[in-house]
């Protein structure tokens, strides 16, 4: 029983895995602290897992989990940094129409996103992922128009940091 | 913004880079040891508990009062014992409450007003304690003064001096004594929680802010 339980979520984060991979991203500075976050992250879903009967979609469980445990479990505090030491270099994999002007362009827009404060990230991310506000308020416990206020300022404070 | 909605087309459209994960890493992890925050609080405010209670038992006030006579009072404190361990018992209860609501499945701010809750039901706690550890002094200290022969030059002293210098130099030193106590543990619990916090309170606070 325990074992099926074990073989289900193991096969379950193993297919939704990115999902914990670009909050570890948007949160942890360098490859080291990615994957210490991943692991607390791993060990908390799998803590949660019991109580987790499907009533909504795995990634949309684990977003919630994932972004708590970024926020307000994870002990380290990577606010203070605001360089990047991963090897972006190839953050976004080149495409179709890869273009040289609009990779430059989205990596200063991702070191914008990453000066911003914990709770400021949550709400990108979740923007990024198309969540619609009735869920990013629920996963943050605010108010839907709040969270639209704040989205709205924090739009404002990146046009800010990239246009100085 | 049409940056940010740039990224967003980027961001869905393409694959990010990241190391596979297997299914035996997984397996390897969901085998560890937690370290969040949330453990190291759990085991802080268990060895709390146990130090506070233990330093209380040694508080025992039953020797001293026999061996300055005082007999007559082990009654009454007696009846304070029962108190205490009837308000120790309340603490564990809430405590217990409080930590067992901490989910990361509930969202991000009522997750951190539980975690912050159950801090503050140990902190309540170690206040308790250090106020339960003056007033036994104080009670001590009173006793000692009516009850221990030893005292009797001081006591005497006191009684009849007409500036009652004596009188407030006792009274200076103990309120001393009280003050730098409780400063030092107070300065001792800001820095413990403040580190260990700093970020959940940061955040916190900010998370308020949102819908204030």
């Amino acid at each position: 029983m325990s074992e099926n339980l074990e073989q289900s979520f193991v096969s379950q984060l193993k297919e939704n895995q990115n999902i914990v991979h670009k909050i570890c991203r948007l949160y942890t500075a360098d490859s080291d602290s990615h994957k210490d976050l991943f692991q607390e992250i791993t060990i908390q879903l799998w803590k949660a897992f019991p109580k987790f009967r499907g009533e909504s979609k795995f990634s949309t469980w684990a977003y919630r989990v994932g972004l708590n445990t970024a926020i307000t479990l994870y002990r380290k505090n990577t606010r203070s940094i605001n360089t990047i030491s991963y090897d972006n270099q190839n953050f976004f994999i080149a495409n179709d129409d890869y273009n040289h002007e609009i990779e430059e362009q989205l990596k200063l827009l991702y070191k914008a996103v990453y000066q911003l404060n914990d709770i400021e990230k949550a709400l990108v991310f979740m923007y990024l992922e198309d969540k619609d506000y009735t869920e990013i308020a629920e996963t943050l416990g605010i108010t839907e128009v709040n969270a639209r206020v704040k989205m709205n300022r924090i739009k404002g404070k990146l046009k800010k940091i990239l246009n100085p | 913004m049409e940056e940010l909605d740039l990224l967003k087309k980027a961001w869905q459209k393409g694959h990010q880079s990241f190391e596979e994960i297997t299914e035996k890493d997984i397996y390897k992890m969901i085998h560890k040891n937690s370290s969040s925050n949330v453990k190291l609080i759990l085991i802080i405010s268990i060895i709390e508990f146990l130090v506070w209670t233990i330093l209380g038992i040694f508080f025992n006030t039953d020797d001293m009062l026999k061996k300055v006579h005082a007999e007559e009072l082990i009654f009454y404190f007696k009846v304070l014992n029962y108190i205490n361990y009837a308000v120790i018992l309340w603490f564990l209860y809430s405590f217990y409450r409080n930590y067992i609501k901490i989910s990361t499945t509930t969202s991000t701010k009522e997750l951190m007003g539980n975690i912050i809750k159950t801090r503050k039901t140990v902190q309540n706690y170690v206040w308790y304690n250090l106020f339960m550890i003056v007033v036994s002094a104080i009670l001590g200290l009173y006793i000692t003064y009516f009850y221990n022969p030893e005292l009797t030059l001081l006591k005497y002293r006191i009684d009849h001096e007409v500036s009652h210098v004596t009188l407030y130099k006792t009274l200076a030193i103990m309120f001393l004594i009280i003050v730098v106590f409780v400063v030092v543990f107070w300065l001792f619990y800001k820095l413990l929680y403040g580190i260990l916090l700093r970020k959940l309170n940061t955040n916190y606070k900010e998370l308020k802010k949102i819908d204030l």
